[in-house]
């Protein structure tokens, strides 16, 4: 406890000198992981970092429109898919492998069309949350979510069944994001800037909006904010966040896509993360994804055997552990942060009151 | 002048006509009390007012010269007509201080997208508009409990916040639902002192509904009372005090006059 608490004082003197520093020096305090982690270990954990990444980028997110706005969102990975595919297919060469379509476009100008169609796709996804609440609102965007992904799995020129391949990779002038290591740059950056982003919006009128409609939606609009617009703002700037991750799983070493990527599972496992890191925390959020991911890796080759038949349990362990989660754990991390945050709150101000009275007496 | 201006108000719910033709006309800087037995249609009228629900076909709402009869609730309360609820409905997990910034976001002067692109002018603003809510919350007390949750919040101090919020929208109109129900006398006191503070700090009209009919006696200039969706009396206080229409609502044909006397001077 000491120990969080000497590291948010050392944030908290960084915020105090700049607003922007404590931002600068995670970056600067996350430059070296690759070359720690190659060292240590092996370039394969480089590969999962970017991936954890990409997932915090999306738990990020989702996290604004499901904690911030309070609406129940499952079609998050749809626009995940979206995100990738387009941009796979807009900087594919034409006429490339197995029927798959392909523009040829520059891969900075396919990422941001990509994040675009994907904010668009995510204002249709957010179109039943005019009418529909809790389960329902679940139903539809799940099936809408669902339905993107068959989509491409049947449709060969989005890569159907063997899935888009040799997706380029970008590049500056002659240097090329085509390693874990160079690609860690990229990912991390766009997730950094993603939670950045996400705070900034949090923490302003629209944040507050946000938080009102989900806390209580008749209230809010007698409070004169104008919900429809508000939370289809929310699923739009949730999918920008889906987009861009998307587009730079599309682009990210080996360039390889395919339509598994995007099914239920990946969503419950998104939830989980979400779940898990305590609905509408930010950061709960992000250490929610950091877990989560390094589980779904650690246990994605775990086979139980039952009279010497495997059985994968890992989406038995997944589907029970979001059960007991929001069984035993319903506020998540976040709410440990939240709980700690109070704390200090706490004995900041008492300290305060008792500096007070001993200078009165 | 009249702020606010109804002509034949209805609304029926199926086959339930809560709200049956009723007009009401409000003075700028009155207070107006609207009372009836549980029922009457006293929650739905400002509902149908501020926009919650939608009224009828042939009914007519004017605000301040402004027709909001089929206007979305966010419209009406930028026109300056602002509300509390009989359950009050606050922003349990935010904290006191953005429960009242949560209704000042009808001023808000910078974009949706704003917090994304220019910070700095957000930040800025923010700044200002806390300080103003902090200077509110000192007004109504509630200062130094600006940063926890408003579900931490004691029963009396709830409604001191629902308050406050209704305040925080800048409103020349404020409707109060049942701003004293389960309050202790004395607290209702302190809070109708509250109340008519505000009034001329703000230059607030007020309509109020209140089942304290010492409360409403003792504040309102005019009073209007509902009884199964009609506006069956309206007057100062001392003609509905006197008028049998409204001795019959409350008290039923059988009870002796001498009753509902007592029971409205006590």
């Amino acid at each position: 406890m000491s120990f969080l608490s000497k590291i948010t004082d050392f944030f908290e003197y960084l915020a105090k000198r700049h607003r922007l520093l404590p931002w600068v020096f995670a970056y600067v305090a996350l430059i070296p992981l690759p070359f720690i982690l190659s060292a240590l270990f092996n370039e394969y954990l480089i590969d999962l970092v970017n991936r954890i990444c990409l997932f915090i980028l999306l738990a990020v997110g989702l996290n604004i429109v499901k904690g911030f706005c309070g609406q129940v969102t499952v079609g998050h990975i749809g626009l995940y898919a979206i995100g990738a595919v387009t941009s796979a297919v807009l900087s594919l060469e034409p006429g490339g492998f197995g029927g798959a379509l392909g523009f040829g476009w520059p891969i900075w100008l396919s990422i941001p069309s990509a994040v675009l169609v994907t904010a668009c796709a995510g204002l249709i996804i957010g179109l039943p949350s005019v009418r529909l609440e809790g389960a329902y609102l679940a139903l539809a965007t799940l099936g809408l979510g669902e339905s993107v992904r068959i989509f491409i799995a049947v449709t060969p020129a989005l890569g159907s069944s063997t899935g888009l391949m040799m997706i380029p990779a970008p590049s500056i002038g002659s240097y090329t994001f085509d390693s874990f290591t160079s690609y860690y740059y990229l990912v991390m950056t766009a997730a950094l800037v993603g939670i950045y982003f996400s705070f900034s919006i949090l923490q302003s009128a629209t944040g507050r909006a946000f938080q009102a409609i989900r806390e209580d939606t008749i209230a809010a609009s007698v409070n004169g904010i104008n919900i429809i617009k508000y939370k289809l703002l929310a699923f739009v700037l949730s999918a920008i966040y889906a987009g861009l991750a998307g587009a730079l799983f599309a682009h990210m070493p080996p360039g390889y896509l395919h339509h598994n990527n995007f099914t239920v599972i990946e969503m419950v496992t998104l939830l989980l993360m979400v779940v898990l890191g305590g609905i509408g925390n930010v950061w709960g959020g992000v250490i929610g994804a950091i877990v989560v991911a390094i589980a779904y890796d650690q246990t994605k080759d775990l086979v139980f055997y039952f009279m010497d038949r495997p059985i994968v349990i890992q989406p038995l362990v997944f589907g029970l552990s979001m059960v007991l989660l929001v069984m035993y754990m319903p506020r998540g991390i976040g709410g440990w942060i939240e709980d700690f945050q109070r704390n200090r709150r706490f004995i900041r101000k008492s300290e305060e009151r008792a500096s007070g009275s001993t200078r009165n007496t | 002048m009249a702020l606010l201006e109804i002509l034949n108000l209805s609304k029926s719910f199926g086959g339930l006509q809560a709200i049956n033709n009723v007009s009401l006309s409000v003075k700028e800087n009155t207070v107006h009390g609207l009372i009836g037995p549980n029922g009457s249609g006293k929650s739905t009228f400002f509902n149908l007012i501020t926009g919650v629900y939608q009224p009828d076909k042939g009914s007519l709402i004017e605000f301040n010269k402004v027709d909001i009869t089929d206007k979305p609730a966010h419209f009406i309360a930028a026109q300056g007509l602002a509300r509390t609820f009989q359950l009050l409905r606050l922003y349990g997990e935010l904290s006191v201080l953005e429960n009242v910034m949560v209704g000042y976001h009808p001023h808000t002067k910078y974009g949706l997208l704003a917090p994304l692109f220019m910070g700095s002018e957000v930040r800025r603003q923010d700044k200002l508009v806390k300080a103003e809510m902090i200077e509110l919350l000192e007004f109504i007390g509630l200062a130094e409990h600006a940063e926890i949750p408003a579900a931490e919040l004691s029963g009396g101090q709830r409604r001191l916040l629902a308050l406050g919020r209704a305040i925080a929208m800048r409103p020349k109109m404020l409707l109060l639902d049942e701003p004293g129900a389960g309050l202790s006398p004395v607290n209702v006191d302190n809070l109708m002192a509250t109340i008519m503070t505000l009034k001329e700090r703000y230059n607030l009209t007020i309509i109020v509904v209140e089942h304290i009919l010492k409360v409403v006696m003792s504040t309102c200039e005019t009073i209007s009372v509902l009884d199964h969706g009609q506006k069956i009396s309206e007057g100062n206080p001392d003609f509905v005090k006197n008028d049998p229409a409204v001795i019959e609502a409350y008290l039923g044909k059988e009870m002796a006059d001498d009753d509902i006397r007592l029971a409205m001077n006590s």
